[in-house]
């Protein structure tokens, strides 16, 4: 099926009529791109590419051209029709393009301008989409590593508060995380089997970011169990060290092709094309948006092919802007010092560089750490879903300790003996249920 | 990121003892009839007998340490000093210090380093596949006073440079009056590359075999393809600038700190000592790894840059060359975003943000009259006009302004 015959019927025939005619050059590669993989998009995505083309068709040429008039005359000031700017998909000669120019903070802010009088219909509608109910992010710094009980929170700005937890467990089999997502005990299920269960929960609502592969390893072999069972949408489990071969096949085909910056774009191009489906492990081969996530996460940068944490911040980033889960664990994990002469070779795999064997960089893999725990809290802010109704709480297992950021009504956050974990566990139940 | 000393740490402060000990008369005699080496251009004239254009000018000398993008709040900001101890304990005493370093054009790594050498604001492609548009210092000195390229160098440490950064397209300028420019990074991955592809990534853990792991690739490279722009012919390397190589490669494979940063501070001592330039831009680029992530890595970038900063000024007083007659000027390209930007934070540097946008300059030596801070706010485009007055040369044209505050 063709994605335009599965848009509604005012869209299909404003694009039918040239809607897109009306469109400034520069908005372009965003809306025709989102159209093409229209089948890779999360819901909420979807709902937000309707939500734009359904106000563009419902408005006359006078109030379309008001609406563009100052990304307009931008362009024009800034001579987009002189340059090759692709209009069909988003470019690194389009972002350069436009990065360079002296009216790009301008163009910038008009573009915003647009955005926002789309956001303000919606709100006005109330079309704005998303789904009700409580969230969680939860945000794990796992026990080896060594975090600074008197610094640890700093950077958090005193925006939540830090509560003593005790995190003595019923079985020593699992990690406190582990415990908190899968079950305290295997037939009691944990916190991942509740928000799977939620009855009205979309795809791709529930995610679950590891540095390593312990965690996502441990949610996939559970024993099979009736508190397991779901009827709804899968959750999304990506494990930095269960993507291996994915990482390195990926970054095999970059570095082959990566001969000249000039072609820069070629690269993207190819690797935006390539069957990505035998890298993949078990639980996201058959998932062609999970798959197309984690391309665009590889092709996006931001370490996500080089450190475990990385991946998961800019993961969870893009999944919380994407998709805007109501459920999101992200539980970090250790990366290797750098090797000497090899370390900053960056786009190559250090390992096939050197075979010097890998050290672990605890205390810099804490840093690291404490610092994207944060990022990922700060990027949920940047939406609004996140702005209430939800609770951020960052688990520091070293240190036998949470910092909590919440609304009042969840109790926690009061609390001040050290909590065990499976009161933990039920507040955070109680909570996303 | 390791971050104590090299080995040979005394070396750091010793200067070479004089030129014959580098290469002696006959053997220039023969290089320069061979038309490896172009007198003149190559050759320091106070090393090759001094001629009185080499003199033209003030006579000053000025190295420029830029490092990449760091912000405020990991340097000079109450929970940043612990990351700059030489910065902040050893210099800023005898400094003048610019509070408010202003970029205001393109936060990307070669706009802004091209924007720093020409007084204009550069808008260029990021990745440098074009020259700047306007004259850099170099031309603009080199034209003006006749100074052979010997005099003028970049050492950089970053990939998104190119040899273009050495020269602009301006008419009556370009290449022909360009700086040396070397990449001591690209040499390291080169060198990394060449040992993968031949199976030979076993000598990469074995200090001995990097170093002629190192020198093979030396030899046998293709300089362009490298990005370097030394001297006119790309495919010959002078053997005097060969040894300085070789010889900071040998203190880099010694040494403990072993990232790009180390070998570009030891090739650029290493042409201190043995060309002493009159104008020097060594480009640091460690704190780079920020843009996968590791913020921890991060600030041990910002803490070598810190030290090797430092032993690039201990350089400048303990040698003859330079002692006394030297304006050395350390900065940033630009700072990182803000976090919770939705340009990532720490990772990137592309916000329109103060964080993003304003940072600081220190300035030691020759020029400094009295260590003072200065408030008012400056821009980096003001560095290219004042590095023409320090120098000797009459006003370039540019957006920029001199800095009034540095006379010699």
């Amino acid at each position: 099926m063709r994605f335009e015959e599965k848009l509604p019927e005012e869209v299909r025939e404003a694009l039918s009529k040239g809607l897109l005619k009306r469109v400034p050059p520069t908005f372009l590669p965003f809306i025709n791109q989102h159209l093409r993989e229209w089948d890779y998009l999360f819901p909420y995505e979807r709902q937000s590419v309707l939500r734009f083309l359904v106000y563009l068709a419902g408005l006359s040429e006078e109030e379309c051209a008001r609406l563009f008039r100052d990304v307009v005359q931008l362009e024009e000031r800034m001579g987009v029709r002189h340059w090759p700017f692709s209009t069909s998909e988003q470019t690194i000669q389009n972002a350069s393009l436009l990065a360079r120019s002296p009216y790009y903070q301008e163009w910038r802010r008009a573009v915003q301008k647009v955005f926002d009088a789309v956001d303000e219909h919606a709100r006005s509608t109330n079309a704005a989409g998303g789904s009700s109910g409580n969230r969680l992010v939860l945000l794990v710094i796992p026990r080896p590593l060594p975090l600074n009980a008197a610094k640890v929170w700093h950077k958090w700005q005193g925006i939540g508060r830090p509560v003593k937890l005790d995190l003595t467990l019923s079985s020593e089999t699992a990690s406190p995380s582990q415990a908190l997502l899968g079950g305290i005990t295997s037939a009691a299920g944990g916190l991942l089997d509740d928000a799977l269960r939620r009855a009205d929960a979309p795809s791709a609502d529930t995610w679950v970011l590891d540095a390593g592969s312990s965690l996502v390893d441990y949610l996939l072999n559970r024993p099979p169990s009736g508190a397991h069972a779901s009827s709804g949408a899968p959750a999304i489990l990506l494990g930095y060290g269960r993507l291996a071969p994915f990482r390195e096949s990926f970054s095999h085909e970059m570095n082959t092709m990566r001969k000249d910056l000039a072609d820069a774009d070629a690269v993207y191009d190819h690797l935006r094309k390539v069957d990505v489906t035998p890298w993949c492990p078990p639980e996201v081969a058959p998932e062609p948006r999970t798959r197309e996530f984690l391309r665009s996460l590889y092709l996006s940068g931001n370490g996500a092919l080089i450190y475990g944490n990385s991946f998961v911040e800019w993961a969870a980033s893009e999944a919380l802007r994407r998709a805007r889960p109501r459920f999101l664990a992200a539980h970090f994990g250790v990366r290797s010092k750098p090797k000497p002469f090899t370390g900053v070779v960056l786009f190559e795999n250090a390992d096939k560089l050197n075979p010097l064997p890998a050290v672990d960089d605890l205390p810099g893999s804490a840093a690291d750490a404490e610092m994207l725990a944060l990022y990922v809290w700060l990027a949920a802010t940047r939406n609004e879903e996140y702005l209430r109704s939800t609770v951020c709480l960052c688990l520091a297992e070293s240190l036998s300790e949470a910092y909590v950021v919440a609304p009042v009504e969840f109790a926690l956050g009061r609390e001040t003996a050290p909590v065990p974990l499976d009161r933990l566990a039920a507040s955070l139940r109680e909570w996303i249920a | 990121m390791e971050n104590t000393r090299p080995l040979d740490a005394q070396a750091g402060t010793q200067p070479a003892a004089d030129a014959d000990s580098v290469v002696d008369r006959s053997k220039r005699s023969f290089l320069r009839a061979a038309g490896l080496l172009v007198a003149g251009q190559l050759l320091p004239q106070a090393r090759a007998g001094k001629s009185s254009l080499a003199e033209a000018g003030s006579g000053q000398k000025v190295v420029v340490a830029i490092i990449g993008g760091v912000r405020r709040a990991e340097t000079f900001s109450p929970e940043g000093l612990e990351n700059i101890p030489h910065l902040a304990q050893d210099l800023l005493p005898k400094a003048l210090f610019y509070d408010r370093l202003r970029n205001e054009g393109v936060t990307a790594h070669f706009n802004a380093t091209a924007s720093i050498l020409t007084g204009n604001w550069q808008r260029v492609d990021d990745w440098g596949k074009l020259p700047p548009t306007t004259p850099t210092i170099f031309e603009h000195f080199r034209k003006q006073l006749r100074v052979p390229r010997s005099e003028t160098w970049v050492v950089a440490s970053n990939k998104a440079l190119t040899s273009l950064i050495g020269a602009s397209s301006a008419s009556d300028y370009g290449p022909e009056y360009g700086a040396n420019v070397v990449f001591p990074k690209q040499l390291m991955i080169a060198a990394a590359a060449d040992a993968l592809r031949g199976g030979r990534t076993g000598n990469m853990a074995d200090r001995a075999k990097v170093e002629a792991e190192f020198e093979s690739t030396l030899e046998g490279s293709n300089y362009e393809g490298l990005g370097w722009t030394v001297f006119d012919a790309a495919d010959r390397l002078d053997p005097r600038v060969r040894s300085t190589i070789k010889e900071a490669i040998a203190s880099f494979v010694r040494g403990v700190p072993t990232s790009g940063d180390e070998l570009t501070f030891l090739v650029s001592r290493e042409v201190m000592r043995k060309f002493s330039p009159r104008l020097l831009v060594v480009i640091f680029s460690d704190v780079e790894v920020a843009h996968f992530g590791s913020y921890a890595l991060h600030l041990g970038g910002i803490r070598t840059a810190d030290r090797l900063a430092y032993q690039l000024w201990q350089e400048v007083e303990a040698n003859p060359e330079y002692r006394g007659k030297t304006t050395m000027l350390i900065l940033p390209e630009f700072g990182r975003d803000p976090d919770g930007s939705t340009t990532n934070g720490f990772f990137n540097h592309r916000a329109n943000e103060e964080s993003t946008r304003t940072t600081w300059m220190m300035a030691l030596g020759a020029a400094v009259n009295r260590p003072q801070v200065i408030e008012r706010p400056v821009r980096h485009i003001d560095l290219g006009p004042t590095l023409a007055g320090l120098l000797g040369c009459s006003p370039m044209e540019a957006l920029g302004t001199r800095l009034v505050e540095l006379q010699v």
